[in-house]
């Protein structure tokens, strides 16, 4: 048995759906006879996590990452396969084990609606049993890095997204949880507040060495959180590693930008790259866009042969964004032949 | 990590005097939150003095007729004023017991609220009666008390028999709260199983208060629909208490009310927890 964290083995989860027919008799035929249909939302799903990573948790719509969180958090039960944390099982020992973590979903908030936030806080240090001088420093903290002090006594339902957020995220730390499941934290938020959030993800899991589950759709905030992630897609685990390999894995696709200083047909531009495996777009006046893999050509060379065959101006290379990684990961999945 | 582990493995459970300090939390965290919207239940004073005013022009005017021909001039066992206490008493003591746990659970579950719930170390249903008790506090300062200094005067309520009776009478409201609140959980529950209960729940609204017996007293029905409704939890939300405050149960017959309450109340409190460990079992939340 390794020794990571947080294991995951063989994690499946299936829903039981009734599949509605069309039109009047189609509707009382369903009442007869239902038609049910099983949605296999996680399948077989494999991983380990170990202590204080943060980890980036990606996949599209109904993919199956919240179902996933469900069942790592405790709340739902998996249909097979095992889950551990530190040992404990979580939908078998809920009351020892959700003692230990934290958790955010970003869509849902855990203060109470209509009092003041700081009547939350309270709560909570009731709930987990956290001393008064503990209880006070990290109130402190979390004025410092989350800014949080000037709304404590309002009610929770007058409070902004971003306020409401950065308060469900101190609330989720309060009791200095191992482990902390963050469902989509920056949902909704506007890029400073988004920036906010991420600072203060950054500087716990650098500090206090929280081991960190991230979903998201927003994939700046893998990027400037997590080295590694897990792509999730239909249920299954399509690439667990490193962000950097995930590039790798899919090209090292570069977009070079190019301003010349005099017009120039596209042909002739094409003709000095003739031979390099470049592959250039339509032009907006004098500005030019190729792409090109860096694993089948160097950037310099390229650009070498660029600028002895035309009046370069000004270049720019850019490293594909990982929206595109992640899209060229699903695109590859379903032409297996790529 | 074997540091970690052993610190998540370590066995965990709150003392004694920290859950009476957590729960007692969670009544006055209702209280206050009840207290934020209090400006609805003046309504609510309005609307219960309606109910027992036109109860009250019904009894008398069926008294009036039913009454001639008989020669005790009594009703059910219940003579006119008895009656019209025993509608005040019934409505007085709904308005202190009275909550919508099955509906907000049912909402929780529904729109998936039930997760935050679930991630915290504590017992659901524990937490909802404290929060029960706490909505009741509220009720009974902010409505009941209220309701009272109109409806008694108004319709000349008679006192209780012996000074002892009032509080045996609060007592066994107080365990009508234990065994609504109860009930009105596991329906809720259900929403777990199912995907919409609001037909369940409207079916609940006409039913609870014609089964517990605030709408008509059971002395009023057939032998064998008393017999049924003796085996079952529902008058001793509100049938039991009121006779209790009429005097209609003394001595042995009053302990033995008490006790078969509590015991309905404690036997129901272990059932929801049975029906909350199978429900969540087979939770799905919806959404996000």
């Amino acid at each position: 048995m390794s020794d990571s964290l947080i294991q995951v083995r063989g994690l499946t989860r299936d829903y039981r759906l009734t599949k509605k027919r069309e039109g009047v008799t189609g509707g009382l035929v369903d009442l007869v006879r239902p038609r049910r249909e099983i949605l296999r939302a996680v399948n077989d799903v494999s991983f380990e996590i170990p202590t204080g990573e943060m980890v980036g948790y990606i996949g599209a719509n109904g993919a199956g990452k919240s179902t996933t969180l469900k069942m790592l958090t405790g709340i739902l039960t998996p249909t097979s396969g095992e889950v551990t944390v530190g040992g404990l099982v979580p939908w078998e020992q809920r009351l020892q084990y959700t003692r230990h973590i934290g958790a955010v979903f970003g869509q849902r908030t855990q203060l109470w609606w209509d009092l003041a936030v700081v009547e939350s806080f309270r709560l909570l240090q009731k709930i987990y049993e956290v001393e008064e001088s503990v209880y006070k420093r990290q109130m402190e903290t979390f004025h410092e890095l989350l800014d949080i002090g000037d709304f404590l006594h309002q009610p929770v339902r007058k409070l902004s997204l971003g306020q409401r957020m950065r308060c469900d995220l101190a609330a989720a730390l309060l009791h200095g949880p191992r482990v902390l499941f963050l469902d989509e934290p920056t949902i909704g938020l506007d890029v400073v507040a988004k920036e906010n959030v991420r600072e203060f993800l950054r500087e716990i899991r650098d500090r206090d060495k929280v081991t960190i589950i991230l979903t998201t759709h927003d994939l700046a905030d893998i990027e400037q959180l997590c080295k590694r992630v897990i792509i999730i897609d239909k249920g299954q685990v399509h690439f667990d590693g490193d962000l950097e390999d995930l590039r790798v894995r899919v090209g090292q696709k570069v977009r070079l930008t190019v301003d010349l200083r005099e017009s120039v047909a596209s042909e002739v531009l094409a003709e000095t790259t003739t031979g390099l495996p470049v592959r250039w777009e339509t032009a907006e006046g004098n500005r030019h866009h190729a792409e090109f893999n860096r694993s089948e050509v160097a950037g310099g060379e390229v650009i070498k042969s660029l600028v002895n065959g035309v009046h370069v101006k000004d270049l720019h290379m850019a490293e594909q964004p990982i929206e595109e990684v992640v899209r060229d990961i699903y695109r590859q999945q379903k032409e297996p032949s790529a | 990590m074997s540091e970690l582990a052993a610190q998540l493995l370590t066995p965990w459970h709150r003392s004694a005097s920290a859950s009476v300090g957590l729960y007692f939390y969670f009544i006055r965290l209702a209280f206050l939150k009840f207290l934020a919207y209090r400006v609805r239940y003046y309504t609510g004073v309005v609307s219960y003095t309606i109910f027992v005013t036109g109860h009250y022009y019904v009894y008398s005017a069926l008294f009036a007729s039913a009454v001639a021909e008989s020669a005790t001039g009594q009703l059910g066992g219940l003579s006119l004023p008895e009656m019209i206490t025993y509608v005040a008493i019934s409505w007085i003591g709904r308005s202190f017991y009275f909550n919508a746990i099955a509906r907000d659970l049912a909402r929780m579950v529904q729109e998936g609220e039930i997760a935050v719930m679930l991630i915290k170390p504590f017992h659901v249903q524990t937490v909802m009666m404290f929060e029960a008790i706490g909505e009741s506090a509220f009720r009974l300062l902010m409505f009941t008390l209220p309701i009272m200094v109109v409806i008694v005067p108004l319709f000349h309520i008679q006192s209780a028999p012996d000074p002892m009776i009032y509080l045996w009478t609060f007592v066994s409201f107080c365990l009508a709260l234990v065994i609504y609140s109860q009930l009105n959980f596991m329906l809720g529950c259900l929403a777990f199983a199912m995907k919409n209960i609001q037909g369940v729940l409207r079916a609940k609204m006409v039913s609870m208060d014609f089964l517990t017996g605030v709408v008509v007293p059971f002395t009023f029905f057939p032998e064998w629909f008393q017999v049924v409704m003796s085996y079952l939890p529902f008058q001793y939300i509100s049938y039991v208490p009121v006779t209790i405050y009429l005097g209609k149960r003394q001595g042995a017959e009053l302990q033995e009310a008490l006790l078969v309450q509590l015991a309905w109340a404690v036997g129901l409190f272990l059932l929801g927890r049975l029906v909350w460990r199978v429900s969540v079992r087979n939770v799905i939340v919806q959404g996000g």
